[in-house]
């Protein structure tokens, strides 16, 4: 059989490497917009081929697997299936794992995915609002921020992903830094509206949500659109360097294992979790019409509110917490695939090892995430014996291997090593061992987080994972999870959550 | 001795953040580390270095200069206890302005010998390829005990604690857009960043508008100052990680039990020993009062410069409680005796106040000698403990008996091994000068 692959980063040389292992012994066909090393040896190693090309653009894409005779494509990305690949694909009868454009709403506009929580009042919420434009925003945060309290801490986010734009996260607690931080929100306010002016299909063009606290996780399924099966938890980290600080990267690390939990993270808020990605493919579906047959994820944090709780959902897995659900996985991807695209994904058991926890570290060229072109171009080279010695494997990100085979940088993520063990800290040991025999002849520097994974992070995890804990406990047995009730002076009792559904339906309806 | 702060910025939007805002409380929290200079360093778009100094307590000096307060979106600040005790700004070769806590031996001097430690720093700058390196190694190079924070025209800030790491020195970050040093993590509370834990002794950490560097520091553990975790820190800080009211209270308790007396009531000198009092009554079973209301703002009288702004000092701040007293047999529990003359003062307003027996409990050692690294503890013959004996000291000041804590003892209490902890200003011979 023939599978083309989709994407060019390091989730996808994973997804690359994991059909390569399979007994179906696939063909394995490619297309990316880099080439990536990894990829492109896997391919020619497996009689297929890596093409450059648009990710994003159907005709390329489905020409191209017309031409080589593809049995199933997957999609690795979330562009592509904003921009409707999958729908292409299966226009032409041929296979797609990944969700169609439709059903990427969860992923491309995080404000409709809010609306859908709330509409089906589906757990793991946060409050939020949507705005047309900044000054509608800066407006109603100086009006309510009183009587919404929510409105002192939160988090900012454009409504629907756009051109690389961050997310702000902003607690103004102190009165005397007030207007230090009033004036920062305002002034990105603007800058949102700016950048998201060429949207003009859609109304609302910021996004601004309850900030949480809480340790996050990241919950990967695949589905067919009638059953969900999850995957081992698994933790990345956001902050471009140790211990949290930094500028916010695609992600610089990540750990999972050794079972399906994580560390700090209990069975009961697994399952929790899982139902809330379960309510919203199901919601989805509903609201679409369609079929969801692919990967979706959940990036949840841990909140005092609720418990387990959506941050954002994935349309697809996660960038690098892909690798590690890959590395646990015993079962046969090839199954699972076939399984999905032939919906009968609830007669099939996933199996994960449960002996080995693993730990992927990014390695990134300085300038990246603030400076990229500074980031691009440099020579890399790597001691791969090395790395193999030392028991990791190195999946290829933002790389490119030119012509005279020289593998340049591509200004974002490079690369990343996985390492397992029996716990976290030796895998994270082992690849500290390793990481130095990346390196860019030219003499610019890379760096990675040394942090992720050792007992001191893990101990930071724990430690805030139990005091969130005991706060939305005390909320299940006061019988008071999820409520926004509160008391404002003159105003008397106050249920925000109500208030939100009377914005978002109009009086009469809520 | 000085408290410093440094503060950085990343990410889209970074411009519209001012450093100023964020350093001006930050520096009010360590306003008990030095209240008679304050300066302050900016940078903004523009590549030029702001700076600003004055003497006097932060909130008068950021009050007084409203106008003039430079603006920018990173940037250093220090408040000090000495006198015109400012940044280091330094133009050529590589222009920086350097906040320093601490001493170098470069020179005698604390002013000159942070003056010189500036200069090579620029010129290292300048000319090393590879200044994290260069910095790591200078510090290694130059002796004496200090952190450090220095900002340059370059948007740089380059931060450190040398490998002796007397000198305390906290990170913090909040969100993805700031990141901060202090000397105490009370300073990052303030500012509403969250901790993210010590810099390590000998560890440079190098901010830059394309990433975070820091080196792999080679020394372990460090030789900490004691006197924090007694005195110098606020109680709400955490000092090289352990929390400063814990260390306190556990003073409290150890003096309990290795120097007991039988009385009626515990009483603490405020501010700093009544946390130890308070140790020192759970463990005995002895109950704790309120001995004293203190009138205006909290002055470290110990800090003081002159005598008499020191006896003003404890007279406003230490009015007894009359009631707490009168009739009962007292342990009066301060942390450390300087000069003995307020000890003096205390004991007889006790007295006074119709204490019976007072008995003197002492939550550190003997103050013998002069600090080494810029810590204001007076020459050695200034320093009453130093020269008489408990029982003169005790007829000295009026106490029915005083007792200190023995070196020991205090870093059981500390809880961090002896060769981990800098005590030399509790050993006679202990200081070079
Ligand atoms: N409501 C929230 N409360 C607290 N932190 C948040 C919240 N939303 C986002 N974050 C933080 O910001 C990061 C990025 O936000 P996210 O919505 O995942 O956007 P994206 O990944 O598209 O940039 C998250 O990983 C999380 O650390
Ligand atoms: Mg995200």
């Amino acid at each position: 059989m023939r599978v083309m692959g989709v994407g060019g980063g390091a989730r996808e040389h994973a997804l690359a490497w994991k059909l390569s292992l399979s007994d179906h012994k696939p063909e394995i066909f490619w297309i990316a917009e880099n080439r990536n090393p990894g990829i492109h040896k896997i391919c020619r190693d497996y009689k297929g081929e890596l093409r450059i090309g648009r990710t994003t653009d159907p005709k390329t894409i489905v020409r191209s697997a017309r031409g080589w005779g593809i049995d199933i494509v997957v999609v690795g990305p979330e562009e592509p299936g904003f921009h409707a690949i999958p729908d292409a694909l299966e226009k032409e009868g041929i296979q797609c794992i990944g969700a169609s454009q439709e059903l990427s709403i969860i992923e491309r506009s995080k404000a409709d995915l809010r609306r859908l929580q709330w509409e089906n009042n589906l757990p793991g919420k946060l409050l939020f609002r949507t705005f047309k434009n900044a000054r509608e925003a800066s407006g109603y945060i100086r009006k309510n921020i009183d009587t919404q309290p929510w409105l002192q801490n939160i988090v900012i986010k454009p409504a629907r992903q756009s051109g690389g734009k961050g997310v702000k996260l902003i607690e103004d607690q102190q009165i005397y830094l007030h207007d230090e931080k009033e004036r920062f929100k305002e002034a990105y306010f603007d800058s949102l509206q700016a950048s998201m002016a060429a949207y003009s299909d859609i109304e609302d063009k910021i996004l601004v949500e309850e900030k949480a606290w809480g340790p996050e996780y990241s919950l990967q399924c695949f589905t067919d659109g009638k059953t969900v099966l999850g995957t081992p938890l698994v933790q990345d980290n956001k902050s471009a360097h140790d211990f949290d600080s930094g500028p916010e990267t695609g992600g610089m690390g990540s750990i999972s294992g050794p079972d399906m939990t994580l560390p700090f993270i209990t069975r009961e808020e697994y399952d929790k979790s899982l139902k809330i990605v379960e309510g919203i493919v199901e919601a989805v579906q509903k609201k679409t019409g369609k079929a969801y047959h692919g990967m979706v994820g959940g990036q949840m944090m841990l909140t005092e509110n609720e418990g387990p709780t959506i941050i954002e959902m994935y349309s697809r897995l996660g960038d690098p917490e892909a690798i590690n659900m890959l590395s646990m996985l015993k079962t046969d991807i090839v199954d699972i695939f076939q399984a999905i695209a032939e919906r009968r994904l609830s007669r099939l058991k996933l199996e994960f090892t449960n002996e080995d926890a693993a730990v992927v570290k990014v390695v990134a060229p300085n300038g990246y995430p603030e400076k990229r072109e500074k980031a691009k171009g440099h020579p890399v080279q790597v001691f791969e014996t090395n790395i193999k010695r030392n028991g990791c494997y190195l999946f290829w990100g933002s790389a490119d291997l030119q012509e005279d085979q020289q593998v340049v940088t591509g200004g974002s993520r490079l690369l990343a090593l996985m390492a397992m063990d029996h716990t976290l800290p030796p895998a994270s040991a082992r690849i500290e061992k390793t990481v130095s025999s990346v390196q860019l002849t030219d003499g610019w520097g890379l760096y990675h987080r040394s942090d992720i994974g050792t007992d001191r992070l893990l101990a930071k995890r724990r430690d805030a994972a139990e005091r969130v804990r005991r706060l939305y406990k005390y909320r299940e047995e006061h019988g008071i999870l999820g409520s926004r009730m509160g008391w404002v002076p003159n105003l008397g009792r106050i249920d925000t959550s109500q208030l939100l559904l009377k914005e978002m339906h109009g009086p009469e309806k809520a | 001795m000085p408290g410093l702060i440094g503060f950085y910025t990343f990410g889209e939007g970074r411009e519209n953040w001012d450093a100023s805002h964020f350093i001006h409380y930050g520096l009010n929290a360590l306003q008990g580390r030095g209240q008679e200079s304050v300066s302050l360093a900016t940078i903004g778009q523009g590549n030029t270095l702001h700076t600003l100094s004055g003497k006097g307590g932060v909130e008068e000096f950021f009050q007084k200069n409203r106008a003039s307060i430079p603006k920018g979106f990173i940037g250093i600040g220090q408040t000090s206890s000495y006198l015109e005790d400012y940044l280091v700004h330094v133009k050529t070769p590589y222009e920086m302005v350097l906040a320093l806590d601490g001493t170098t031996d470069l020179h005698e001097n604390r002013g000159e010998a942070t003056k010189l430690f500036a200069r090579q720093l620029s010129q290292l700058l300048h000319s090393e390829k590879e200044p994290l390196k260069a910095t790591s190694m200078l510090i290694n190079k130059i002796g004496g005990g200090y952190s450090f924070a220095a900002l340059t025209h370059k948007q740089e800030l380059i931060t450190g604690r040398n490998p002796l790491g007397v000198k305390p020195l906290e990170t913090g970050s909040v969100g993805f857009d700031i990141s901060a040093v202090a000397s105490e993590t009370c300073a990052l509370d303030v500012m509403g960043i969250d901790q993210t834990g010590s810099v390590e002794t000998g560890e440079v950490i190098m901010f830059s508008p394309e990433d975070i560097r820091g080196n792999t520091p080679a020394t372990d553990a460090g030789n900490f100052c004691s006197y924090e975790y007694v005195y110098l820190a606020r109680l709400d800080s955490q000092v090289n990680s352990l929390p400063v009211a814990k260390v306190r209270n556990s003073i409290g308790r150890e003096l309990a039990k290795t120097h007991p007396v039988k009385a009626d009531v515990v009483i603490g000198v405020p501010e700093t020993a009544l946390p130890i009092a308070n140790g020192y009554s759970q463990e005995s079973g002895m109950p704790q009062e309120p001995g004293f209301m203190r009138t205006g703002e909290n002055i470290r009288a110990a800090l003081e410069p002159t005598q008499k702004e020191r006896l003003v000092g404890v007279q406003l701040k230490l009015n007894p409680i009359k009631s707490a007293v009168e009739g009962k047999d007292v342990v009066l529990v301060d942390d450390s005796v300087v000069r003995g003359n307020t000890l003096r003062n205390t004991v007889l307003n006790l007295k006074r106040s119709g204490a019976k027996q007072i008995h003197v409990r002492i939550g550190s050692p003997t103050l013998v000698s002069p600090c080494p690294y810029g810590v204001e503890i007076p020459p050695r013959d200034e320093l009453i403990s130093g020269s008489l004996s408990e029982k003169e000291l005790a007829n000295n000041v009026g106490a029915d008996s005083i007792s200190f804590m023995t070196a020991e003892e205090l870093q059981h209490a500390i809880g961090l091994p002896r060769q981990n902890l800098c005590m030399r200003c509790f050993e006679n011979g202990g200081a070079k000068r």
